[in-house]
């Protein structure tokens, strides 16, 4: 009953939670707003409350917003079947203070189904613990004492209280609904010489290949570097443009170009206009992928494909183990096989490169153009 | 909003909160780690690494500890750089 398919809201709603649970892991959903824990085990002890952080908190960034603008009905059914399988007494949406406006369509859709919570724009960073002392009358315990004599970070669930970020609440009701796995991640391209994009990126894609997409000169901006992740939190992306390069992981949510010589954190008053064209699919557009079979928190999943097999994309190439956390993992390209190593599937080809594409589109074009007689 | 790192620091200075500050805004007070309230983004990375529970959140500082709120914002940053200091 947990395969990976269509269903409809009925059908959603038919579901026993451990079979959602298991949709959610065969799908490879992992916190998308950075943290990269596996959601499905979040859902193992159900909760009274489902809150949605929505309060992305990077200087600059649009990616989730954009998201609930382009996906208020997804979001509507998935709080509907969530309840049902789940059994939450109550969902949240949680915005800051200052996003009030752009998410007053959801304002109007509340009620029975949900309620909104505006978090002061001091919680400037989107910590779950910090956002819940935001918006409601518990707080998370600092720390908890567990059963074996230890002591661990006080969590959500603490509080009665499971958090996703938006993102990932798209992922699951992509998942139940589409029966679509995880296989791209909304980001944002933005900073030095860069006008701000925001794509939904094939997992695993190539960071000089999406700068390229995103109109830097990658070759000859030396003076560049980009970073995995905004001005404040962030892990190492290319220290210099034109040397190395790096791959979209589960939990990027950025690409932000930087003078090399400068620290993210001098970018702290970073503003940024929405972009007008909203989010750009690069699905299909993209050379090729790493995917990672692993992640933090995650043991990696158990290849199911092999150097020189021709993969399609969305098809499935590796599966979890029982061992530790462990999601299945899919194909976010097409193309063959290329390596396994290091816990990274290259796939290569997946699309046609950029230039080719573009060579191709144009003799079509010409083609196409009547000839004179 | 910032954190404040408190009295159980004195002694320890284990120094996993430097490590992990994303902004560097941890700095070496001599007994004890200093967070500088100016540069705190509130990001919380550093609350679950201290060994001793010593980091609070400055609006959850127990009341015999509310003087390193009132250090915290007094002290003279502009002459140290972030980090492990001497110790």
């Amino acid at each position: 009953m947990s395969a990976m398919k269509q269903r409809s809201l009925e059908e959603v709603k038919a579901l026993s939670a451990e079979e959602a649970v298991e949709i959610m892991r065969q799908a490879g959903i992992v916190g998308a707003g950075g943290g990269g824990f596996p959601t499905y085990f979040k859902y193992k002890a159900p909760q009274q409350h489902l809150m949605v952080n929505a309060t992305e908190s990077e200087p600059g960034y649009w990616a989730d917003k954009l998201v609930h603008k382009e996906h208020l009905e997804e979001f509507l059914q998935l709080f509907e079947a969530m309840k049902a399988i789940f059994g939450f007494e109550q969902v949240s949406m949680c915005v800051h203070e200052k996003d009030r406006e752009w998410f007053a369509d959801y304002a109007e859709h509340a009620g029975d189904l949900y309620d909104m919570r505006y978090a002061p724009n001091t919680y400037a960073m989107g910590e779950e613990k910090n956002l819940i002392k935001g918006v409601t009358d518990t707080k998370v315990p600092r720390f908890m004492d567990t059963p074996d004599g230890k002591r661990r970070p006080g969590l959500p669930l603490d509080a009665g209280i499971i958090m996703n970020n938006s993102e990932t609440l798209l992922n699951v009701y992509r998942a139940l609904f589409l029966g679509k796995p995880f296989t791209t991640k909304f980001l944002q391209v933005y900073g030095e010489e860069t006008e701000i994009k925001v794509y939904e990126a094939p997992i695993g894609a190539s960071f000089a290949e999406i700068l390229e997409i995103a109109g830097i000169d990658v070759e000859n901006s030396r003076h560049l570097a980009v970073v995995d992740g905004g001005p404040y939190l962030h892990e190492k992306g290319i220290d210099e443009l034109g040397t190395g390069d790096a791959y979209v992981k589960r939990t990027t949510n950025a690409l932000f170009v930087l003078l090399k010589y400068k620290q993210g954190k001098e970018y702290a008053d970073m503003e940024t206009d929405p972009p007008e064209e909203g989010i750009v699919s690069l699905v299909g557009n993209v050379s090729g992928a790493h995917v990672p079979l692993g992640g933090p928190a995650l043991t990696p999943a158990e290849p199911i494909v092999s150097e020189g097999d021709e993969v399609e994309y969305e098809q499935k190439i590796g599966e979890p183990v029982d061992e530790g956390f462990s999601v299945g993992v899919w194909a976010s390209v097409g193309g063959t096989i290329s390596s396994i190593e290091n816990d990274l599937v290259a796939i290569a080809g997946g699309a046609i490169a950029q230039e080719e594409a573009e060579t191709e589109a144009e003799a079509e074009a010409k083609a196409a153009r009547p000839r004179p007689r | 909003m910032a954190w404040v790192i408190t009295e159980a620091c004195i002694g320890t200075k284990q120094a996993a909160c430097v490590q992990v500050c994303p902004v560097d805004c941890i700095y070496d007070a001599g007994d004890h780690y200093i967070i500088n309230p100016a540069e705190c983004i509130d990001c919380r990375m550093c609350e679950p690494e201290c060994p001793v529970e010593a980091i609070y959140s400055d609006d959850e500082v127990p009341e015999d500890m509310q003087h390193y709120i009132t250090k915290a914002h007094e002290f003279d940053y502009s002459e140290i750089a972030p980090g492990f200091g001497s110790n």
